[in-house]
């Protein structure tokens, strides 16, 4: 079963982790851009990041056949830092029209203060401007009041709710988001966020209807296996086979389809994987031979 | 009378996508930070299709238009228009992703030969990324019209068919490529086929070619060796080689080989060598 994982960060993983999700079926994933552990004390910080999910990020990908994507966005919490905030915020439309960029995010909330509420609507705009969908981090504390401010503002914003993904829920936050027309999405991750019984629970509750799963996986304790081991035990509790396929194949592509960048045909087919080819004379074969890797 | 490159351009392109090239230009000129943030959407916008068409005479020099598609004609269309500066330029390569960069430099042939045209030279001739060396130098007559210029003398045209040799690109892709050949790349050329064979990797089939039309020292040897290599478009390049070396005193050995010879094409090149 082809797997599309929506949100994993894979500037924070090793190529290794490349190979097991290509072997567990993983044809594509998006990176949102996000916070990398530790404050960046300039714009040019950013630049440089960004340009790794437009460059290096996606060879990196491609070498185990998969396709990479990704979103771009000042991510909450440094939207709180004034060193470098408003100089993100007006780099940004350049890499916006970038072609792998699917969407904006992620934005949204993460402490619930002034500054990330102004950043996040100002995001919304930016999306808008630029015709693409948004990807929503909720906080990870207080996150039921941080997941009904963040739609709140969505709303004050006039953003329409069908191109908003609202990640990081739970089963508090399905009873909110499921009638609202926006997109679910759920992290599964170590001992935090969600986990594959859980989920598993929540399928067999809610379906599977504008609803996505991921791993988040970061530079913290993660796993980017989380999506194929939740597919196990879907299927191990008799969860039909097609339901499964649109939650991680046909659900994540749809949402970013709205982007008018996302071609399913290509996706078809795994990405171009030439071991040969390098980077910017980079390759992650580190001088090892090609046949015998 | 021959249109302008402009003109040429627009014909190409169409009604349709200027109609959406002539308001991005317009948005440009009125703030040239929009330049970052139109570039990246023309293949979206116009399409990635090729434009065909065969060697054509398009701008300064001629390029090859099956090797070109609709957003590289858009992108030169768009740069030419608005003007753009080295400084744009140099910050659309540097800014951008794999396939802007070969979208830029697809539309160097179209532009006047420049600085800036020197500098993404440069830039190609550090690159490993095939699309970049195939868009900045092949399919035009662009680094011919270059050599010369500044920032691009003889030595920097060698190195940058050296590196052509290095990623195995045929050379008739770069068009006049052949009469920059000279000794001194010649020698580069048999040092980095010496280097292959002991690696046991393949040997640049244009190297014949060109240590043919220049030869250095150890050339006429490997010439006439060619002659029985067991690779097709060595032998013919080999045999092509010693035609552009004009050494009657050789024609024995293409006598020779003549008869055994199972190709077509490298018998009738053999059979000019002989006379």
């Amino acid at each position: 079963m082809p797997i599309f994982e929506p949100h994993i960060h894979m500037f924070s993983r090793i190529t290794d982790d490349y190979e097991r999700l290509s072997l567990a079926g993983v044809r594509a994933v998006l990176e949102p851009a996000f916070w990398l552990g530790q404050p960046r004390t300039s714009v040019g910080s950013f630049v440089d990041y960004f340009e790794t999910l437009i460059g290096w990020e996606r060879h990196r990908a491609q070498q185990f056949g998969i396709h990479h994507f990704c979103t771009m966005a000042l991510n909450p919490r440094e939207a709180n830092d004034d060193r470098v905030n408003k100089d993100v915020l007006a780099i940004l439309p350049r890499y916006c029209e970038k072609d792998s960029c699917l969407g904006v995010g992620e934005i949204g909330l993460d402490d619930q203060t002034k500054a990330e509420e102004t950043f996040m609507a100002a995001q919304l705009e930016l999306a808008r401007k630029h015709s693409l969908p948004a990807l929503v981090h909720t906080p990870h504390r207080d996150k039921k009041k941080g997941f009904e401010r963040c739609i709140a503002i969505v709303r004050d914003c006039n953003f329409p709710m069908e191109r908003v993904l609202l990640d990081h829920g739970n089963e508090e936050t399905i009873k909110i988001t499921r009638d609202l027309g926006c997109w679910s999405g759920f992290s599964i991750y170590p001992n935090t966020k969600m986990d594959p019984a859980r989920m598993t629970s929540i399928v067999l509750e809610y379906g599977v209807e504008r609803m996505v799963i991921n791993s988040a996986a970061d530079w913290g304790v993660s796993d980017p296996m989380m999506v194929p081991r939740t597919v196990v035990k879907l299927e191990q509790a008799g969860v039909a086979r097609d339901r499964i396929d649109q939650l991680v194949w046909h659900n994540p592509i749809a949402f970013f389809a709205q982007s008018g960048r996302l071609d399913e045909a290509m996706l078809a087919q795994p990405a171009r994987a030439n071991l040969r080819e390098t980077f910017d004379g980079n390759s992650v074969l580190r001088g090892q031979d090609p046949d015998k890797v | 009378m021959k249109p302008s490159t402009l003109d040429d351009l627009a014909a190409r392109l169409g009604a349709e996508a200027l109609g959406t090239l002539q308001p991005a230009a317009a948005g440009i000129q009125a703030d040239r930070a929009r330049l970052a943030v139109v570039f990246p959407g023309l293949p979206r916008k116009v399409g990635r299709e090729p434009v065909r068409g065969g060697v054509t005479a398009l701008g300064p020099g001629r390029l090859d238009l099956d090797a070109f598609r609709r957003c590289d004609l858009a992108a030169a269309w768009l740069l030419l228009t608005t003007a753009a500066t080295e400084a744009e330029l140099l910050d659309l390569y540097a800014h951008g992703d794999i396939e802007e960069r070969a979208m830029l430099l697809r539309t160097l042939p179209v532009l006047p030969v420049a600085a800036v045209t020197t500098r993404l030279f440069g830039e190609v001739q550090r690159s490993n990324i095939v699309l970049h060396l195939e868009a900045g130098v092949c399919d035009s007559d662009l680094f011919a019209r270059a050599v010369g210029h500044a920032g691009f003398d003889p030595a920097a045209a060698n190195r940058l068919l050296l590196k052509l040799a290095f990623l195995d690109l045929p050379l008739r892709r770069v068009f006049d490529a052949g009469r920059h050949a000279n000794p001194e790349l010649s020698r580069m050329l048999i040092d980095l086929a010496t280097e292959r064979e002991a690696a046991g990797r393949p040997v640049w089939r244009d190297t014949w070619r060109l240590i043919g039309a220049a030869p250095c020292p150890g050339a006429v040897a490997r010439l006439v060796g060619g002659l029985e290599h067991g690779d097709d478009g060595v032998r013919l390049a080999a045999a092509e080689g010693l035609l552009a070396l004009a050494r009657t005193d050789l024609a024995p050995f293409a006598a020779e080989r003549l008869p055994r010879e199972p190709r077509g094409d490298v018998r009738a090149v053999l059979q000019r060598l002989a006379r």
